[in-house]
């Protein structure tokens, strides 16, 4: 049959001209040839419509204008079905929408399965950078790829107005061919031309569209114009597409500038561009047609090789390795892919507790619809049809709970949205509703379907449909039939408590957690960062401009002292520094540790009120030209020199070949990146022998500090007015939101999971046992009438509750031992849980699920047993 | 006699290759051509019109009957005679093979 005369019948109407026409054909040769010599002529013209191979549409439309019409007849059910279904989809859509801007959204280009990353590893660094020399080789020698692309990250200090100060952006310098390797096509203007982009560079640059938005209203003007970067003025030849959100997690970059410029732009004396030791690049590559990620590795391999016997100063041990971009983002966040396992198992667990709950509800119906299903059956309705049709119901019921549950999902995603901690630039957590959480949800909405549904429609058409019609509308379940149903009950509630189980441990780290006091002073103080080598001070520039802002922020009204620090404990970049502890025997391969450190001031440890527990803090003589001194932490004397003095022994800087420094002081082990890390090794050096191009000054008030915001931005305006300053904000704030605001929003994310289930299970176990009271009241009125007291019925109906109580706590114990490696791999430092927890909470549902069976052993005990006799 | 699954199709288009003929016709025309051999009931004649008309291979139009009665009647097309020509080679080919295969009927000893 062609394509046209299939799709013409598509039409209801051509369908339905059709089959008057045939009708009256039929009619015509009926008065020909007379109707008994014809034959059965409905059939016919039912098996002539089968040729059109349209039927099933037919079929499926009345399929659901019946569901349809049946679920109106059951709007309870509908309701309970679909807002279980809504709370829980809506649960597991905000937490996958969490999970995507984690770790799982694809990069935002065209065709992201193709473009793969390239690092530059070495055994002290799985995830280096490649250097560009090296990137020039491997793009000229490599066939596996269609292009080799490669950028940085970078924070420029950007104005599109002389007048006004610069403000702090995220940048991307990307070489010549990353937009056509990436396939991303400006949205207005070009991208960068090859001469542009190779060293020395041009001053032209692309914008993001959010910055195009906010800096110039979206007007077509912006191209052409200037745009002042450190200082250089450049030429916005560009605007890239609003899809485009740059290739890394949590930035958004502002600014595109060419890799060519990148020395210009940090003002730097050599070409970074030039040396083979400065591993900054990310490289990422679109993988041609014919290659595969483990060929491409094995080409990669050979060229690493080569590079490395070519230039063994440089490449010593350096391997390029190929990777998705899954692979690398959960090898460098490890402990998110754990976060993200758990979040994913508790909603998870809620889903499957709704649809328990769901397929509860339809055998419950079942036995309503008993009736009805087998005079469907007796007239002739196959099984298989019947099925279709009770399906069908189900969908629906499923489709509507996917909807609803995307609003409840919205609203999961306005509260993750907040989870975003204060900084400049800001860092970005772009947790949104978008295609592939509406495409998630109603996928989980489809497997909820099947879940709930199949198992309760196959049970209803299979019944004894004789027997039914005779017990006129009661259908014959015996005891055997709420077998199923109780195990559907105790399964509910063991996972409910599961989920209550993790809430409860999550509650009770988090209550540690408030209770901890933080170890360095977090009150009386206020930070503020600038960016001198961002308007290319020279190194003496930048000590005197520190210099003098220390000396003129001690004279400031209100302030009771100052220091300078690289990294603020808890702050969300922290520093780190490359050391060699002398007598430290290093694994083979390795040569160096990266520990956490950085530069302090003198006064750093007695404003901040870290302890020094042994030996001195740094001094005002610790200066440029005198012994060079570090201070480490408890932890790195106990990992480097277990069991010996460490005061007096040397750490080499950088490399064993660097600068000896001598430990002076011990430090107590603090917190450096979160509140819940493991303990970690830190290396403080002194800021005059180390100086940095960019310090954050801290300033201890004796009133309130944030009376100090303003002071401070004049006094750092009126050194230098173009100075980028940026995180000015109160120690006690950063405190606040990097302690314990995240951690109250994954509470109340955790907690809202747990009520989620906890409501749940209980409307399953009040349904089922509203449902046995409901089917027994002719017993119990023989019970009442032979002398049983309330007591005893109520007791009759509440152990049965208890059971199922009982039973699945039973059951949640096993599987809470099983999962608890999985719930503190997610929350670390949470997982020592306080057994109070595994008290309280089977408690908890126990009396809950007495309360839950109280409410129908009531209505059995208050029953009439005249009444009730009479009603069967 | 049955008429063999799929050689309905051919035996409707050979039989409107003398001219069309309604629906009813086509049964009778079957019947006698078979010298009253093959019995073909209207009930699935009429739905492998249907499936013929569909695949373009016969057209049908309201007519007036020998009686005077209006009916459709059914045309061979173009690519029905086509058709008919490839399957009619086809026919002929079965035929012969299946007969060598067969040879002169077994004498069965009672």
């Amino acid at each position: 049959m062609t394509i046209w005369n299939r799709l013409k019948y598509l039409w209801p109407a051509r369908r339905r001209e059709e089959e008057r026409d045939m009708r009256e054909e039929l009619e015509s040769l009926g008065a020909i040839a007379g109707r008994k010599e014809l034959g059965n002529l409905t059939l016919a013209i039912e098996n002539a419509r089968g040729t059109w191979g349209w039927t099933w549409i037919e079929s499926v439309g009345a399929d659901i204008r019946y569901s349809l019409r049946a679920l109106r007849r059951q709007p309870g059910f509908v309701t309970v079905a679909v807002l279980s279904l809504a709370l829980a989809i809506g649960a597991n859509s905000a937490i996958f929408s969490f999970a995507d801007a984690l770790l799982l959204r694809p990069l935002p280009v065209p065709d992201a399965s193709a473009v793969f990353d390239v690092s530059s590893t070495t055994p002290d660094n799985p995830f280096g950078g490649v250097s560009f020399p090296d990137y020039r080789d491997l793009r000229e020698k490599s066939r596996s790829f269609a292009g080799l692309a490669a950028y940085r990250l970078t924070t420029v200090a950007a104005t599109t107005n002389p007048a006004v100060p610069a403000q702090v952006r995220r940048g991307m310098l990307v070489s010549d061919n990353f937009f056509q390797v990436l396939a991303i096509a400006p949205s207005a203007g070009r991208s960068f031309l090859p001469e542009e982009a190779a060293s020395p560079g041009q001053t032209v640059a692309l914008i993001g569209y959010d910055f195009w938005q906010a800096q110039y209203a979206g007007s077509r003007s912006a191209i052409g114009s200037t745009l002042r970067i450190n200082g250089i003025v450049f030429t916005i030849a560009g605007i890239t597409p609003k899809s485009f959100t740059g290739l890394d997690r949590f930035v958004r970059p502002s600014i595109f500038i060419p890799l060519g410029m990148a020395q210009r732009l940090a003002g730097e004396a050599a070409d970074p561009l030039e040396d083979r030791g400065r591993h900054e690049l990310v490289v990422k590559g679109r993988l041609s047609a014919d290659a595969s990620k483990e060929s491409a590795q094995a080409e990669l391999s050979s060229i690493g090789v080569a590079l490395e016997r070519a230039y063994s100063r440089t490449n010593h041990n350096r391997h390029p390795v190929v990777r998705t971009e899954l692979e690398k983002r959960i090898r460098e966040t490890p402990q998110l892919l754990a976060l993200i396992k758990m979040l994913m198992g508790l909603v998870g667990l809620i889903l499957i507790i709704a649809c328990s709950n769901i397929a509860n509800l339809l055998l419950a119906r079942a036995r309503a619809r008993s009736r009805e299903i087998a005079i469907r059956l007796s007239l002739g309705a196959g099984q298989r049809r019947l099925i279709r049709q009770l399906m069908t119901e189900s969908f629906i019921v499923a489709m509507a709970g996917g909807a609803v549950g995307l609003f409840f999902a919205y609203g999961g995603i306005l509260l993750l949205q907040t989870l975003n901690v204060p900084s400049e630039p800001p860092s970005v957590l772009g947790v949104e509703l978008d295609w592939r959480v509406v495409e998630f949800s109603l996928l989980a909405a489809l497997a909820s379907c099947i879940f709930f549904g199949l198992a309760p429609a196959w049970q209803t058409v299979r019944m004894d449909f004789v027997s039914a019609l005779k017990a006129g509308g009661h259908g014959v379940f015996g005891q055997r039939r709420t077998l199923g149903r109780d195990a559907l009950v105790a399964g509910q509630i063991a996972l409910a408590m599961v989920v209550l189980i993790a809430a409860g441990m999550f509650l009770a780290g988090f209550q540690k957690m408030l209770l901890v006091t933080p170890d360095f002073r977090t009150d009386h103080l206020i930070s503020i960062d600038t960016a001198p080598d961002l308007l290319h001070y020279s190194p003496e520039q930048t000590r005197a401009f520190y210099r003098r802002l220390v000396d003129r922020a001690q004279t400031l009204a209100g302030v009771k002292s100052v220091a300078m620090t690289e990294s603020l404990p808890l702050s969300p970049s922290q520093t780190a520094v490359s050391v060699v502890p002398e007598g430290y025997q290093f694994p083979k391969g390795r040569e160096k540790a990266v520990v956490f450190g950085g530069a302090a001031e003198a006064g750093y440890f007695s404003a901040m009120n870290v302890k020094i527990t042994r030996g001195r803090p740094f001094t005002n003589d610790d200066r440029a030209g005198s012994h060079r001194v570090a201070i480490v932490n408890e932890q790195f004397a106990k990992i480097y020199w277990p069991g010996q003095d460490p005061i007096g022994k040397r750490i080499r800087l950088d490399s064993a070949g660097g600068p000896a420094a001598e430990v002076v002081g011990i430090a107590k082990t603090g917190h450096y990146l979160l509140v819940n890390e493991a303990p970690s090794p830190y290396v403080y050096l002194a800021y005059e022998q180390n100086p940095r191009p960019r310090m954050t000054l801290i300033v201890q008030s004796s009133g309130d500090p944030t009376a100090l915001a303003a002071p401070l931005r004049d006094l750092v305006r009126s050194i230098d007015p173009n100075l980028p300053l940026f995180n000015l904000r109160t120690v006690a704030r950063l405190y606040e939101s990097r302690a314990t605001g995240t951690w109250l929003q994954f509470f109340q994310m955790v907690g809202t999971m747990g009520f989620i289930g906890l409501a749940l299970a209980t409307t399953g176990l009040y349904g089922l046992i509203a449902y046995t009271v409901s089917r027994r009241v002719k017993e119990f009125g023989v019970r009442v009438a032979l002398g049983a007291s309330r007591r005893d019925v109520v007791w009759l109906v509440e152990r049965r509750g208890l059971i199922l109580a009982c039973t699945g706590i039973g059951i949640g114990a096993a599987l809470t031992a099983a999962a608890a490696p999985l719930l503190s791999a997610g929350f670390l430092g949470l997982g020592a849980s306080s057994p109070a927890v595994y008290v309280v909470v089977p408690l908890g549902l126990l009396m809950i699920s007495a309360a839950a069976s109280y409410l129908p052993a009531r209505r059995a005990a208050g029953l009439d047993p005249l009444r009730a006799l009479r009603n069967e | 006699m049955d008429v063999l699954q799929g050689t309905l199709d051919m035996l409707v288009l050979r039989t409107l290759l003398a001219g069309s003929l309604h629906g009813y016709g086509i049964a009778k025309n079957i019947r006698s051509a078979s010298n009253e051999a093959l019995e073909i009931e209207f009930g699935s004649l009429y739905p492998a019109l249907k499936r013929l008309e569909a695949k373009g291979w016969i057209a049908s139009e309201w007519e007036m009957s020998e009686h005077n009665r209006r009916a459709k009647f059914y045309k061979l097309t173009a690519a029905g005679r086509k058709h008919l020509s490839r399957e009619h080679s086809e026919w002929a080919e079965f035929v012969s093979a299946v007969g060598r295969i067969m040879g002169p009927a077994p004498k069965v000893k009672a």
